[in-house]
């Protein structure tokens, strides 16, 4: 996260301390703080409907942090970021199937399996410049979607798995929807805390330079190759354990949930949010999977209106607006919606003046 | 040894298609440096469209390539001009993004319109039948369709070398800036590459759905092409020709000979495992320019 923009003039970091703040102003904390604790409260207040929507919302703002690191960080291009969370999803059937394994234990297990098959497909990828990332990761896509579909001894093929939330603990039974959400909202927030955190690190600011311009980077001593696997790898962790906490709450994983289309749709709203911020991962997160849920909604309208023609009609429908969206915010605002946030903010900050 | 022949003709004849694919991607990567992913969305529209003229129209055969020819051209002026000129000078994502989102665009036209169903072109518009040579039985539509990709090809390599604005848009591939200086207009020749590649991508598809049928599954085609272009390197047209009809041939090799240990579907699998090695081994594939890059 490059320091400094998008601050009013005559705000500077004093200090080393200051500099390294995670949130700057105690406004901010305290809305950060608030904001959590309304998601928490959330919990009890609201239906399951409403629940299973916020559920969605945070796997897939995981999921989408992921990318954010690949994409926004580090200037690498996946198209293979639904597969990867697919693998998250089957590596905790596996190992509940066939091992035994309580969700506690194949939850780490479902980021660092993701995060080592990404890191064996990037490896040839990274050492030359340009999008040979995103020919590496659609190759990865169609491995990954072949073996699923074929390993039929360990994946059950295309019949798909049962996997199982965790087990009641101090009394907190997982099987009710209000507790599932804590748990995968907890979860989304020390996930998404840990990314803020990495664009500070030593690591985090590697992966701006390298996006920014991969040749001076290397001058100024880091290893491209190096850091671009471990972005690939970091993303693919976030892809595996969106996968984990997403099939934790349907308790059921299929193969057929994780198309290239979904892949693509991950980088299209990715990027509609906004390159290079948490934010715009979230916000990107957020508005791919309410236009989902918009257009489950409109199904029944849409039957009422097509009949038969109903089903096509809808999947048409979601890919040409969705596409529609994509390209339109794209050719409007390329840097996302979290760009126009920042020039909204900057100018209601100075206001009586234009600039 | 008969296999093995036939395997290598069967090889070829699909391998001919990827490579036209394989060149359309290279037209316009070699013109603007985009990748453009929607050249897999076009395969789908030009085959539906010929299908539209043909079935449902019944118009005759010349007329309806011409018509699927002129509405893949207008589609490119489109995309052209509303989607990639904006984005001239944006970070490389957003136009690749874009390509991408037209790809997705394209399959939900043409399951909007085609309700995604297979089709045929009532018979074919290739001649049926086939060669008897000794052993080998060619397929008519087979042969043809390689001719055509070749001819194809053939009259694209041969515009980029004897005709002005083939020269021009060699000198845009080295340098968009010093072809502008040089007074060669840079958007006229993006366009002229958006309308050559989506016109040889609707080829492609014509062809593509004349053997497979027409469906939304054509696309399929496309992201195997991206391997041909991988191999080829990526901006080379001899390159993508030979490599095209390479992952044609390793595919069939592939199906024949590995088809017995590998269950499943293997057609997707192969050519993309064959990119990870290309990557591994020779990542800027054949032919493709190595950009010595400074500070």
């Amino acid at each position: 996260m490059a320091l400094n923009v998008d601050r009013p003039c005559g705000t500077f970091d004093r200090n080393y301390y200051q500099a390294m703040e995670i949130f700057r102003t105690p406004l901010r904390k305290f809305l950060m703080v608030a904001f959590i604790v309304v998601m928490y409260v959330f919990a009890f207040i609201l239906d399951d409907y409403l629940l299973s929507i916020l559920i969605v919302f945070c796997a897939f703002s995981v999921g989408m942090t992921g990318l954010q690191i690949i994409t926004g960080y580090a200037g690498q291009i996946s198209l293979g970021h639904a597969a990867f969370m697919g693998v998250g999803m089957y590596t905790v059937a596996i190992f509940q199937e066939h091992l035994g394994f309580n969700f506690w234990m194949a939850l780490p297990l479902a980021g660092l399996i993701p995060m080592l098959i990404g890191m064996l497909f990037g490896i040839p990828a990274v050492r030359i410049k340009g999008l040979y990332l995103a020919f590496a990761s659609l190759a990865a896509h169609f491995v990954i979607v072949y073996t699923i579909n074929n390993w039929r001894s360990v994946t059950n093929g295309t019949d798909g798995m049962y996997l199982h939330r965790p087990a009641p603990l101090l009394g907190i039974d997982f099987l009710i929807d209000q507790y599932y959400y804590i748990l995968v909202l907890t979860v989304t927030i020390v996930m998404i805390y840990f990314a803020k955190n990495l664009t500070r690190t030593k690591l985090g600011r590697a992966f701006v330079a390298v996006r920014d311009n991969d040749i001076a980077a290397e001058v100024m001593g880091i290893n491209i190759a190096h850091t671009k696997v471990l972005a690939f790898g970091i993303g693919c962790f976030y892809a595996g354990i969106a996968g984990a906490i997403g099939g934790g709450y349907y308790e059921y994983v299929n193969v057929e949930w994780f198309t290239l289309t979904d892949s693509i749709w991950y980088l299209g709203f990715l990027v509609v949010g906004g390159l290079g911020s948490i934010f715009g991962a979230i916000a990107g997160a957020v508005v791919w999977k309410t236009l989902d849920e918009l257009s489950t909604l409109m199904t029944p309208l849409a039957e009422a209106l097509l009949g038969g023609m109903a089903f096509y009609a809808s999947a048409a429908f979601s890919l040409v607006i969705y596409s529609l969206i994509v390209i339109v915010v794209l050719v409007l605002e390329p840097r996302g919606i979290n760009h126009r946030w920042q020039i909204i903010k900057r100018s209601y900050r100075l206001h009586p003046f234009p600039y | 040894m008969e296999d093995f022949l036939k395997s290598i003709m069967l090889g070829l004849a699909s391998g001919g298609i990827y490579a036209l694919v394989a060149v359309s991607y290279v037209i316009i990567y070699k013109a603007t440096r985009i990748f453009a992913f929607s050249q897999a969305g076009m395969l789908v529209i030009g085959s539906y469209t010929l299908w539209q003229c043909l079935i449902v129209w019944s118009l005759p055969i010349w007329l309806s390539i011409l018509i699927s020819l002129a509405i893949g051209a207008v589609i490119a002026l489109i995309i052209e001009r509303t989607c990639m000129r904006p984005l001239i000078g944006q970070p490389i994502l957003a136009p690749i993004v874009v390509t991408l989102g037209v790809m997705l665009l394209f399959r939900g036209i043409a399951l909007l319109f085609w309700h995604g169903e297979v089709r045929g072109y009532g018979g074919s518009f290739l001649p049926l039948g086939a060669w008897e040579i000794g052993f080998l039985s060619l397929p008519k539509i087979q042969v043809y369709g390689f001719a055509i990709c070749m001819i194809v090809i053939a009259l694209l390599i041969s515009f980029y070398k004897y005709t002005r604005t083939g020269l021009g848009m060699r000198v845009v591939h080295e340098d968009h800036l010093v072809a502008q200086n040089l007074g060669i207009n840079v958007k006229r020749i993006f366009k002229y590459s958006w309308i050559f590649s989506c016109s040889v991508a609707v080829i492609g598809g014509m062809l593509l759905g004349n053997i497979q049928g027409v469906g939304l599954d054509l696309d399929a085609n496309g992201l195997v092409a991206i391997a041909a272009v991988l191999f080829g390197g990526l901006e080379s047209f001899g390159g993508a020709v030979i490599a095209g009809l390479a992952i044609g041939v390793i595919q069939i090799f592939a199906i024949q000979y590995l088809g017995a240990l590998l269950p499943g579907e293997i057609t997707m699998l192969v050519p993309f495992v064959f990119l990870l090695l290309i990557l591994l081994i020779k990542p800027y594939g054949l032919f493709g320019l190595v950009r010595i890059e400074r500070l």
